[in-house]
Order: C-alpha cells, then sequence, then structure tokens
C-alpha cells in the first residue's frame, strides 16, 4: 500500500518514454552544455584529481540536460545537485517486492539481473520493472550518443 | 472534468463500438454522480447477488444492459424492463442513470463489484480517482489494479475481448493479491485462448507480462548482440553488459578530458562548429518540431531547421583561429565521418 501512495505521488515519469529524441538534437544540446561548462572549468585551476571529478559531472550534467524529457536524467540532475550539497538522498521502496512476486514464476537468476539493473540505471531504485525496463532504453541510446560526442571531442584535441 | 474525460473518450475511441463508448461514458457519469450524492439505498444484498449473477457469463453488452434494467427492477420492484434500449442516444442512458442513481447500493460488493467487473473488462481508460472510490467503496476486496491508475497521455484504446473472457463469478469472492504495480499509459490487449483462465487476475498477469516481453523485444534490438541469446535472463545480462560498458567508456573519455581540457579551449568553438556541420551533412537531418533548447546562444546560434548558421560564427572567430587549427579541420573531417558512423548502431 506504501508502494502504491508512493507511485501515486510520483505517478508520471516520462513523457513518451518510447519517443526518442534525433540524435543531432541530442548532440547538440549535449555539446551545448558541455563545452561551456568545460571552458569554465578551463578558467579556474585546480589539481587533477578535482579536475577530473569535476570533468566527470559536468559530463553528467551535461547528460542529463540534454535529455531531460526521461525520467533518468532527472534523478541525475538529482543526484548531481545532492553531490554538491552532501546530503543523503533516502531511496525508497525498491523493486525487491514486485520482483518476488515474478520469482514464482521465473528464476531468482532474473530478479537479481533486474536489481543490478536498477543500480545501473540513475534513479532506479524507484521504478518498478516496466519502467525500469523502458527507461533504460532511452538510456542507453543516451548514453551511446554521449559516448560519440566526448569521443569526436577528445578525438579532435589529440 | 469529466468533458474533457468524455471528449478524450469519444477522441481516441473513435474506432469503437458505439455501444462500448456509451457504456464508459455511463460508468463515468455513474462514477461521477456517486461521489457527489452519495446515495445509500440499502437493498439486501441477498437479493442482488443472485440476480446479478445471473448476468454472468454473458456478453457485457448483455451484462450492463440487465443491470440497467435490474436497477429498475430492483427499484420499482417489476420485472425486468428491457424497454431500456442501449440505443446510440444518450436519453436512455440518462434516463437509466436517474434511475439507478437511486438505486446505488452502497452495498457495495456487488455493485462495485458489477461495475469492476465491466470497467475492467471494458473500461481501462477510465480516470483513476473515480475508481479508486469505487474500489473504496468495494472495501477493497478485490485489490486488482490493473489499468486503473492510467494517466490518459497516450492514445487510449480500448479493446475488451468479451466473447472470450466471461465475468467470473468468483470475482465475489477473489482475494486481494499482493501488489500490481502497473501504470504504463500503452495497454497490451491480451486476449483470453482457449483453455486459459479468464479471471482478472490472470488476465491482467498475462497483459502485465506481454507488456514486458514487447519492451525486451525493443531492448533487443537496441542493444548490439542480444539476438543471439535466447531467454530473458541472458537478455537481461547483455543489457547490463552493455550498460556497464557504455558507462566505463564515459568514464575513459571524461578523464581523457579532463587532461586534455586545458589545450582544448581555443579551437572548441571552431571544432564545435565543424562538428555540427558534420552531423547534419552526413546523417539524415530531422526537422526538429520545436526550437531547441541552447543554453549559449550567441555561441551556437540556430535557424529554424537547426543548422548552425555558420556564417555568423565564422567571422568572429576568424582571429582567434592560429595556424594548428587548420591542420585539425582536415583531421576533424575525417572523424567526424567516424564519429558520426559511431551513431549507426
Amino acid at each position: 500500500m506504501e508502494r502504491q501512495m508512493i507511485n501515486k505521488k510520483k505517478r508520471v515519469f516520462s513523457f513518451e518514454p518510447t519517443k526518442l529524441p534525433p540524435s543531432e538534437v541530442f548532440t547538440r544540446k549535449y555539446i551545448s552544455h558541455l563545452v561551456p561548462a568545460l571552458k569554465k572549468l578551463n578558467m579556474g585551476k585546480s589539481s587533477p584529481q578535482i579536475n577530473q571529478l569535476t570533468v566527470k559531472r559536468e559530463v553528467d550534467k551535461a547528460l542529463a540536460l540534454s535529455a531531460q524529457e526521461f525520467a533518468w536524467s532527472r534523478f541525475l540532475l538529482q543526484k548531481l545537485s545532492s553531490s554538491n550539497n552532501p546530503t543523503t538522498t533516502t531511496s525508497s521502496s525498491s523493486i525487491q517486492t514486485q520482483i518476488l512476486e515474478r520469482s514464482n514464476d521465473e528464476d531468482g537468476e532474473i530478479e537479481e539481473k533486474l536489481k543490478e539493473l536498477q543500480k545501473l540505471l540513475p534513479g532506479g531504485e524507484e521504478m518498478n520493472v516496466e519502467e525500469i525496463l523502458t527507461e533504460i532504453g532511452n538510456y542507453i541510446k543516451c548514453l551511446e550518443l554521449q559516448t560519440s560526442a566526448l569521443k569526436s571531442i577528445v578525438q579532435d584535441a589529440t | 472534468m469529466l468533458e474533457s474525460l468524455v471528449s478524450l473518450e469519444s477522441m481516441s475511441l473513435s474506432s469503437m463500438d458505439v455501444s462500448v463508448l456509451e457504456r464508459l461514458k455511463w460508468l463515468q457519469q455513474q462514477q461521477q454522480q456517486q461521489q457527489q450524492q452519495q446515495q445509500q439505498q440499502v437493498l439486501s444484498s441477498t437479493n442482488a447477488s443472485p440476480e446479478l449473477l445471473q448476468f454472468h457469463g454473458t456478453n457485457n453488452d448483455e451484462l450492463l444492459q440487465n443491470t440497467f434494467s435490474h436497477f429498475q427492477m430492483l427499484r420499482s420492484g417489476f420485472g425486468p424492463n428491457y424497454s431500456m434500449g442501449f440505443g446510440p442516444s444518450h436519453e436512455p442512458m440518462d434516463g437509466c442513470i436517474s434511475r439507478t442513481n437511486s438505486c446505488q447500493m452502497d452495498q457495495a460488493d456487488t455493485v462495485g463489484v458489477m461495475l469492476k467487473n465491466s470497467e475492467e473488462n471494458i473500461a481501462f481508460s477510465l480516470k483513476s480517482k473515480r475508481k479508486s472510490e469505487v474500489k473504496t467503496r468495494a472495501e477493497e476486496k478485490t485489490e486488482k489494479k490493473i489499468k486503473v491508475e492510467a494517466e490518459t497521455e497516450s492514445n487510449m484504446k480500448v479493446k475488451s475481448n468479451l466473447s472470450n473472457t466471461e465475468a467470473s463469478s468468483e470475482t465475489s469472492k477473489q482475494t486481494s493479491k499482493g501488489a500490481s504495480e502497473i501504470q504504463k499509459l500503452d495497454y497490451i490487449h491480451v486476449r483470453a485462448r482457449r483453455g486459459q483462465a479468464t479471471d482478472r487476475h490472470s488476465l491482467a498477469e498475462r497483459a502485465r507480462r506481454e507488456k514486458i516481453s514487447k519492451k525486451m523485444k525493443y531492448l533487443q534490438d537496441l542493444v548490439p548482440g542480444c539476438n543471439k541469446v535466447t531467454g530473458r535472463a541472458g537478455m537481461l545480462d547483455e543489457i547490463i553488459n552493455y550498460v556497464q560498458s557504455l558507462q566505463r567508456q564515459v568514464e575513459f573519455l571524461s578523464m581523457k578530458l579532463a587532461v586534455l581540457n586545458p589545450e582544448l579551449e581555443l579551437a572548441m568553438e571552431d571544432l564545435s562548429v565543424k562538428q555540427f556541420q558534420a552531423y547534419f551533412t552526413n546523417l539524415p537531418v530531422l526537422v526538429a518540431s520545436k526550437p531547441s533548447l541552447m543554453v549559449d546562444a550567441p555561441l551556437f546560434p540556430l535557424d529554424q531547421q537547426g543548422s548552425l548558421d555558420l556564417s555568423v560564427i565564422n567571422p568572429n572567430q576568424a582571429t582567434s583561429i592560429e595556424a594548428p587549427s587548420a591542420s585539425w579541420e582536415t583531421q576533424s573531417q575525417s572523424l567526424y565521418n567516424t564519429s558520426s558512423l559511431g551513431f549507426q548502431y
């Protein structure tokens, strides 16, 4: 029942999660977010380790900002903003109750795998099975686009 | 709210039977009036249930028709009055409503069960609030949450396979299962095959399973190398590996970027410009329907089609472009080809 209530509060996750953005739109947005952020980073001198972390965060932030129509991007943004201010995020009920129901039908393996998948996806803790599967689809697509964008940036610099 | 509901229904259900559409409307109005008026006319459940149970096993059209007439009968105490046809006009339905309203049983088992029955067999598209109220009134005996909580963002096709499914007489006896959670917007049409269980739980289970398998198929197309593996566990494995590898790649590239960052500064603008150019020439251009959200408009001015307005950029950068960038240009062109290829999985 609690789960139900939680789900009621967060009813709408993605708008049209199955509709993917065209690659160029995403890439353009991504680059437009990332490049200025990188330049800003260049202004301030910082140690390599911190630099790496901040670059990583900028990368993630650019990803999240470029894909705002998806649920996982919102979770990612939350995580990023909370990592700036160290507050603990509460994880709500996990997938366990739901997967347990299915493990009667199928192996416990699948349950394990879904849990892992849940961990990989930002915000996966708070989604149920079907949502995860949907979100993973567009998450993968955006990751691919992000990878190519980063690749091209890096390769052009070397 | 009802009007919007109704209009939404009528928009999206144009292909449906008229009778089903009106059933939906009736149900909506029914529930609304339940809320508003909260009639509490008590009818003995013993009277109601056997007669209602009679209607089980028939086509739902008849079912509701019979419920109409039944309600009238209960109220008036006369025999079933089938003269209230289920015609295409709304008047008879309104007439029905006015009568049924007063005999709204808060004996909610039967009514709630009946409504839920017909609802779940037919009206997967009704709004959640109303349904939840009906359910709470039905004392939540059956906790089946099939698609009752749906939002109406997506298309709602309601297809009832009434000829195959029969309203089970166990509805009143069904116990609540622990937690089903379907809240998606798209619907999977479930057809009960011969010999399969047709009670609501298994229908919902089947619908859920089909949804999940549909998604898995979609993921299979997305993740390279999934075709060879069969079975959900294997595919999930592949997906997990793929996501992990992508994330690792991103990490690695960002580390590289962090190292290279200082050197990137000067040529970055120029490079990104060319990058977009390459994208738009190599890839099929999909016109963005809405204007893209650009953070730094002056850096990357876009016209309506999303192609860069290079003429604006280049003069500004002409002075800042240094000699090394010339060699980068040739390099970058070839690299853009590879990067654009990278988009095609």
